[in-house]
């Protein structure tokens, strides 16, 4: 059966919607089926990477019980990936759907979860796709632990702010720990110069990992053209011999393994 | 003198509610050995809200938030299914799992002979029309 991935951080700015977004892509490339869900309904991003300006249904009606998933997901596969698909489900970006999200009860949250967790079955076992990725929202929230409970595999995405250390290191004592999952470490944005040394870069590696006690996935460089490009390429699809994907292309190796 | 080869329907209906009502004292001892281990307190409904969401998840003991998780994956399921998930014993979870209907967390309902737990998560006809949502 396919796996459920989703990506958190405990800070805001990470990097987690642009490794979901080319970690999808990169799976679709590999002939994978794959869902990309937004999962950050205070701040979406997916519709205005993505270039989706509206759409039937949202991933706040399939939380609501409004429609089914399969209506949700929009099938970008013809323009992204030549081998495999992609679908995604968007969040509502419209302030009003923002502010209703914000105000629900713990019923509804719990309903929610109970969504989520049907998506396995429902995706993964009887429609037979590879993998589901959760772009989450930052830090302790219902929905972004609503994720963490439904996933099979937590990548936490943290960058060199000591502030987003400790953060996340408390994050993985109370959070990740408690529900059991299988959790990777993926240091984002680091100082190339530390990489490029492979004595500081392993010195680097195994203080973070001590620190955490998660095995370290990577530790992905500061790659400014990626960063200039704000998000409108996709480089798992458009630039596949750019080593950002080269990097990334290891941790989707390392998740099929987990 | 021997016994006789064919047990009688009446026998049969007989022994089956002693086995039923022997299962349900179980079950209850159960229920009891777990709150004497764990002390009676969470266990008053007026206390706690009656909703099993992340946040109770987080607040659970270890040994319940495995149980309520693995239901809450499951959705529907006996105490052998629930064990069958977390690698534990029947009666340990059988015991878990009324924990938690006590605890008002979860519902309990019987099939048959069966003992059936689940989470209780009714549709309200009134919150499930957003107001974007397109008819």
């Amino acid at each position: 059966m396919g796996k459920i991935i989703a990506i958190h951080s405990y800070k805001g700015g990470t990097g987690k919607t642009l490794l979901s977004i080319n970690l999808a892509a990169l799976y679709a490339n590999r002939g994978k089926s794959v869902v990309l869900l937004d999962l950050d309904f205070r701040a979406p991003s997916l519709h205005a990477i993505f270039k989706v300006q509206d759409t039937d249904y949202w991933l706040n009606d399939y939380l609501n019980g409004v429609c089914e998933i399969q209506k949700v997901l929009v099938d970008l596969s013809q323009t992204y990936t030549k081998k495999g698909r992609l679908l995604v489900g968007f969040a509502n970006p419209s302030t009003e759907a923002i502010r209703e999200m914000t105000a629900k009860d713990r019923k509804w949250e719990m309903k929610a979860l109970g969504r989520l967790l049907s998506l396995k079955p429902s995706l993964l076992s009887d429609i037979g796709l590879d993998y589901i990725i959760l772009d989450t929202s930052p830090g302790l929230q219902y929905s972004s632990i609503n994720a963490i409970v439904s996933a099979d595999v937590v990548l936490v995405v943290s960058g060199m702010d000591i502030s987003d250390i400790k953060g996340t290191q408390r994050m993985i004592d109370e959070l990740y720990e408690l529900f059991e999952k299988k959790t990777g470490l993926i240091m984002n944005k680091v100082f190339a110069d530390i990489l490029l040394s492979k004595t500081q870069r392993s010195e680097l590696a195994n203080k973070l990992m001590n620190s955490y006690s998660l095995p370290m996935i990577e530790m992905i460089p500061c790659f400014c053209d990626v960063l200039r490009t704000g998000s409108s390429t996709i480089f798992a699809t458009e630039e596949q011999e750019h080593p950002f994907v080269k990097t990334l292309d290891r941790v989707a190796t390392t998740i099929e393994n987990l | 003198m021997s016994l006789p080869r064919k047990v009688d329907p009446v026998s049969t209906t007989l022994l089956q509610r002693i086995k039923e009502s022997l299962d349900s004292l179980n079950e209850k001892m159960e229920v009891m050995i777990e709150i004497q281990k764990h002390g009676s307190r969470g266990t008053n409904q007026s206390e706690i809200p009656d909703v099993l969401d992340v946040m109770t998840l987080l607040s659970l003991p270890d040994h319940l938030r495995k149980t309520a998780v693995t239901l809450c994956k499951l959705n529907h399921a006996t105490a052998d299914q629930v064990a069958e998930q977390t690698k534990r014993a029947r009666a340990v979870e059988s015991g878990y799992l009324n924990q938690l209907v006590l605890m008002g967390y979860i519902k309990k309902e019987r099939r048959g002979r069966k003992a059936f737990f689940y989470v209780e998560r009714e549709e309200n006809q009134n919150e499930r029309k957003a107001p974007w949502a397109k008819s």
